[in-house]
C-alpha cells in the first residue's frame, strides 16, 4: 500500500496514510476524538469503547484506535448515536466500581473524570457497585486500588511492550476481572521491577504514588524537563515540583534514550534518600568540623592548593559530577595547577574496538545479544528494558554470568565466564550481533570479545553516571594517593561510605572534599565545601551513548550548597585561574573539549 | 403571582450541600424574595406541606427505609424534584458500606469498636432500618434535576435555582457548575 487516502471526517475532507487508524487521521486533522484505554506509547486494543465513532456502511459503531482507516471512508465522531453510545460506556465505567471522585487522589487529574464532564454524566441507571475489589499496597513505592481500576489495560501493555517484564495481566472473567501480577500473587512479591511505568501511564486513581499522593493537582505543579543523575543512560525525566518542595519524578515520553520509561533507581530511590546532607560549608578547627562562610572555607582552600607543590597535589572525581565541574576540574588541576594525580573514583567500561561504540538504539535492533561484565537490571535498569524488548522481538540474550545475574531470567543461554570462547562462536553467526558490556569485563574478555570486532557492535554501558565525560577530561582510573600534601576529592552525591579510598588517602594530606552527603570521606575532609544534589542543580551530563543531555534546575539548593560547578568555579576564581562567566559559557567550553 | 415554595430535606446525608446551599450569602435575600422555603431540615417545619411545592430539593443517598420514605414523600409533594450532591446522584460516600455490606457495618459501629461494651444494634419502629444497599435518590424516585458535587458549589446551586425561575429546568448543569468534587 502506498499513497494517501482522502476520508471525511464528520463532513470535513481528511488526507490520511494508509496504515493509520480513524483515531490517528483524526487527530492529525485536529479533531479530537476521546480516549480512555488509548495510549500513544503503547498498541491500541479497542477495550474501552469510548473512542467509538460512526462508520458509513459499518453495521455498528466502531472503535477509532483500532480502526483502519480506506479511501472515501466517512466517519462521524460526535453524532447523536455517537454521544449517546460513549455516555451508556460511560455509565457502564463509572457504575462499576468505586469511581467516586471526592475523596480520589486522581480527581482533576483523572482521564474518566474528564470524560463524565465532557458527556456531563450526571447520574447513571445501574446499581452502585456493590463488589468490593482489595487494594494492594505491597509495593514500597506505589499502590494499587483494584477499586478504582476501569480495565483499560494500559499497565499490562507497559509492563509487556515497553518495560517487556510481563508481570501484570488480567484475571478471572467479566466484572470480576482484575489486574493481577504473575500468577496472582501480591506486587510486592511478584517479579514487577517498581519502574513505575504503569504508574505513570494509569489513567484513573488505580494507581497511586505514595509520596505525592494527595499533595497536588497538575495544574497546581511546575514541570520541569531534566536529565536523570542515576545511571550513565541519561534517560529524559520531568522533575514534578509545588512550591519548591519535590513530588515525583516522571519519564519524558520525549525522551531521546528513553522514550519515557523510567526505572525505580530514577523514578523513586531519589525521593526517599536518606543520607544526612551537608548544608554549610565546614573548616576542620581544633580536630572538629566546624560551620564555616563561603568565603573563609574557600579562602583556606584556595591558600592550601595554592601553597602546595604539583608533585604533591591530587584531585579525585566523582562520575557523578557535571560536564561542567569535570571540565572545571581538568582545566584548573590538570592544566593549571599541573597536579601529579587526576583520578576518577568508578571503574570504567573500557573501549574494546577502534571503530565507533554502539549505540542503546542496536540493541533493539539486534538479533543475538551478548551481555558481559554488567548487570544492567541492577546498575541500568532501563537498558535491561530495551534488552528484553529485543528478546520479546526474538532475539537471543545470552548472559556471561550465573543465576544471581538479573537477566538471567530473561537468558536464552546463561554461560559462565569460562565459557566466553564457545558463546563468540554463536554471536559470529548472527546477522546483527551486539555485545553490551560493563566494567567488569576483564584483560582476557576484552582481548577475545575483540575476535568479534568485524562483525558486533560493542555497547558499553559505563558503570558511573558521567563516566564518558570523566573519561573524555583525562581523568584515569588511579586512585594514587600517597604521599600527596593536598588532595581534592570531588565526591558530589557518590556514596564515598566504605569506599577503600579513604583508608589510604595518608592522615598528613590536607583534605578537601566537595560532596553533598556525610560520609567516611567528610568525617576526614579538612574543608568541606556543600554540593548541590540532582534536581537543585543546571549542568549537562556526557550519557553512556556519547550524547550531551541537559539538567535542570527543579528546587533550591538545601542550606548554602552551590552547584558543582560552581563550587569549581570559585575556587578557580580564588586561584586567579577562573574559566567562563556563566553556565552556559562553561558548558560551550566543556562541549568543545568533549567534541 | 405568589412566591415559589421550596422544600429541602436530607436523607442519608453529612449536611454539607445545605451548607453549600446557604454559602449563597447575600444573593439568598433577593431570592426570598422571589421564593419562599416551606420546610427544611433545619426549620420548625421538616416536612414538605401536604398541598405541595414546585421544587422539591433532597440532598444524600437512600441508606435506609426512612429515607425511602422521605425520598416517596418528598417526591409526592413537588413539581419538580432536584437531587443536590453525590450521594443524592450517585450513592456518594455512603455507598461505600455497600462495599462491606449492612450486616457488617452496624456490627462494626455497634458491637465490635473497641470502646463498645456489650452493645446492641439498635432496632425499633420508630427508627429506620438500614437497607441492604444504598443508592442514589434516582433510583427510588423519577429524579428531573441531577447536581452533582461534594458538594456542589453554591454558584451551582445558585444557578439551579436561578433557570428555574426564569422558567427554564436544566437538563444537565454547564461545565462551569458541573464537578464530581
Amino acid at each position: 500500500m502506498s499513497g494517501t487516502i482522502q476520508m471525511s471526517i464528520n463532513g470535513i475532507t481528511v488526507t490520511a496514510r494508509p496504515g493509520q487508524t480513524i483515531l490517528e487521521a483524526a487527530t492529525e486533522a485536529g479533531i479530537q476524538i476521546p480516549t480512555l484505554c488509548h495510549h500513544p506509547a503503547l498498541k491500541p486494543i479497542g477495550a474501552c469503547r469510548v473512542c467509538l465513532v460512526e462508520v458509513k456502511g459499518q453495521r455498528t459503531l466502531q472503535p477509532a484506535c483500532t480502526f483502519p482507516v480506506s479511501d472515501k471512508l466517512e466517519v462521524q465522531t460526535e453524532s447523536p448515536k455517537v454521544v449517546e453510545a460513549r455516555r451508556f460506556v460511560l455509565e457502564l465505567l463509572f457504575s462499576e466500581r468505586n469511581h467516586f471522585c471526592m475523596f480520589c487522589e486522581m480527581s482533576g487529574d483523572c482521564e474518566l473524570q474528564s470524560l463524565g464532564y465532557r458527556y456531563g454524566l450526571d447520574h447513571w441507571m445501574y446499581p452502585t457497585y456493590t463488589k468490593r475489589f482489595p487494594v494492594d499496597a505491597t509495593r514500597d513505592y506505589f499502590l494499587m486500588d483494584h477499586n478504582r481500576c476501569v480495565l483499560c489495560r494500559r499497565c499490562v501493555r507497559a509492563c509487556s511492550e515497553l518495560v517487556a517484564n510481563h508481570t501484570l495481566d488480567l484475571r478471572q472473567r467479566g466484572a470480576h476481572s482484575m489486574i493481577s501480577s504473575d500468577l496472582n500473587v501480591p506486587f510486592g512479591d511478584s517479579s514487577c521491577v517498581s519502574c513505575g511505568t504503569c504508574l505513570q501511564v494509569c489513567p484513573t486513581g488505580a494507581l497511586v504514588d505514595k509520596r505525592s499522593a494527595y499533595m497536588a493537582r497538575d495544574k497546581d505543579t511546575v514541570h520541569t524537563k531534566s536529565t536523570c543523575s542515576q545511571c550513565s543512560l541519561g534517560c529524559g525525566i520531568d522533575i514534578v515540583t509545588r512550591g519548591g518542595l519535590l513530588l515525583r519524578i516522571q519519564g519524558d515520553w520525549q525522551g531521546a534514550v528513553n522514550g519515557g520509561v523510567v526505572c525505580a533507581r530514577g523514578r523513586f530511590e531519589p525521593l526517599y534518600e536518606t543520607r544526612t546532607r551537608i548544608a554549610t560549608p565546614l573548616l576542620r578547627d581544633e580536630g572538629d568540623l566546624r560551620e564555616v562562610s563561603w568565603s573563609i572555607a574557600l579562602h583556606e582552600a584556595a591558600r592550601r592548593l595554592r601553597d602546595a607543590a604539583p608533585k604533591k597535589l591530587g584531585v579525585l572525581v566523582s562520575s557523578r559530577l557535571t560536564n561542567e565541574a569535570l571540565y572545571l576540574l581538568a582545566a584548573l588541576f590538570r592544566d593549571g595547577l599541573k597536579a601529579r594525580t587526576a583520578g576518577l573514583l568508578e571503574k570504567v567500561a573500557p573501549p574494546i574496538s577502534a571503530k565507533a561504540q554502539g549505540s542503546l538504539a542496536d540493541i533493539e535492533k539486534s538479533d543475538c545479544l551478548l551481555l558481559v561484565g554488567a548487570d544492567p537490571a541492577a546498575d541500568q535498569p532501563v537498558a535491561s528494558f530495551l534488552i528484553k524488548r529485543s528478546v520479546d522481538k526474538g532475539a537471543r540474550l545470552i548472559v556471561v554470568g550465573d543465576e544471581t545475574h538479573g537477566l538471567s531470567a530473561f537468558a536464552t543461554t546463561l554461560v559462565p565466564p569460562a565459557g566466553l570462547a564457545s558463546a563468540l562462536e554463536r554471536v559470529q553467526r548472527a546477522d546483527y550481533p551486539v555485545v553490551v558490556y560493563g566494567a567488569g569485563i576483564d584483560e582476557k574478555a576484552r582481548a577475545a570479545l575483540k575476535k568479534l570486532d568485524s562483525r558486533a557492535r560493542f555497547v558499553a554501558l559505563q558503570p558511573g553516571v558521567n563516566t564518558r565525560a570523566a573519561v573524555a577530561f583525562g581523568f584515569e582510573q588511579t586512585l594514587k594517593v600517597s604521599g600527596l600534601d593536598v588532595l581534592l576529592v570531588a565526591a558530589g552525591e557518590q556514596d564515598m561510605d566504605g569506599q577503600a579510598v579513604i583508608e589510604k588517602i595518608p592522615d598528613a594530606t590536607y583534605l578537601i572534599v566537595l560532596a553533598s552527603y556525610h560520609s567516611g570521606l567528610t568525617e576526614k575532609a579538612d574543608v568541606v565545601l556543600p554540593v548541590a544534589t540532582w534536581p537543585e542543580r543546571s549542568g549537562s551530563l556526557t550519557s553512556t551513548d556519547g550524547l550531551v543531555l541537559k539538567a535542570h534546575k527543579a528546587v533550591d539548593p538545601a542550606g548554602e550548597a552551590k552547584a558543582d560547578w560552581e563550587v569549581v568555579s570559585l575556587i578557580a576564581e580564588k586561584l586567579d585561574r577562573k574559566a567562563g562567566a556563566s553556565l552556559e559559557e562553561i558548558s560551550a567550553e566543556a562541549l568543545r573539549t568533549l567534541a | 403571582m405568589g412566591k415559589v415554595t421550596i422544600a429541602t430535606d436530607w436523607l442519608a446525608a453529612c449536611a454539607g450541600c445545605h451548607m453549600s446551599l446557604l454559602d449563597i450569602d447575600e444573593r439568598i435575600v433577593p431570592l426570598l424574595e422571589l421564593v419562599e422555603f416551606t420546610s427544611s431540615p433545619v426549620t420548625d417545619l421538616k416536612h414538605p406541606p401536604k398541598e405541595g411545592v414546585t421544587v422539591g430539593i433532597l440532598t444524600g443517598a437512600v441508606s435506609n427505609t426512612y429515607n425511602l420514605e422521605v425520598a416517596r414523600m418528598m417526591r409526592e409533594r413537588c413539581t419538580i424534584l432536584i437531587a443536590v450532591g453525590d450521594c443524592a446522584t450517585f450513592g456518594g460516600i455512603v455507598a461505600m458500606r455497600n462495599l462491606a455490606g449492612t450486616e457488617a457495618c452496624l456490627r462494626r459501629a455497634y458491637l465490635e469498636t473497641e470502646s463498645t461494651v456489650d452493645g446492641i444494634i439498635p432496632s425499633h419502629p420508630d427508627i429506620g432500618t438500614p437497607l441492604e444497599h444504598v443508592t442514589g435518590v434516582g433510583e427510588v424516585v423519577k429524579v428531573d434535576l441531577f447536581i452533582p458535587g461534594c458538594p456542589p458549589r453554591a454558584d451551582a446551586l445558585f444557578y439551579a435555582l436561578s433557570e428555574l425561575l426564569a422558567g427554564r429546568t436544566p437538563v444537565v448543569l454547564p461545565p462551569e457548575h458541573f464537578t464530581y468534587d
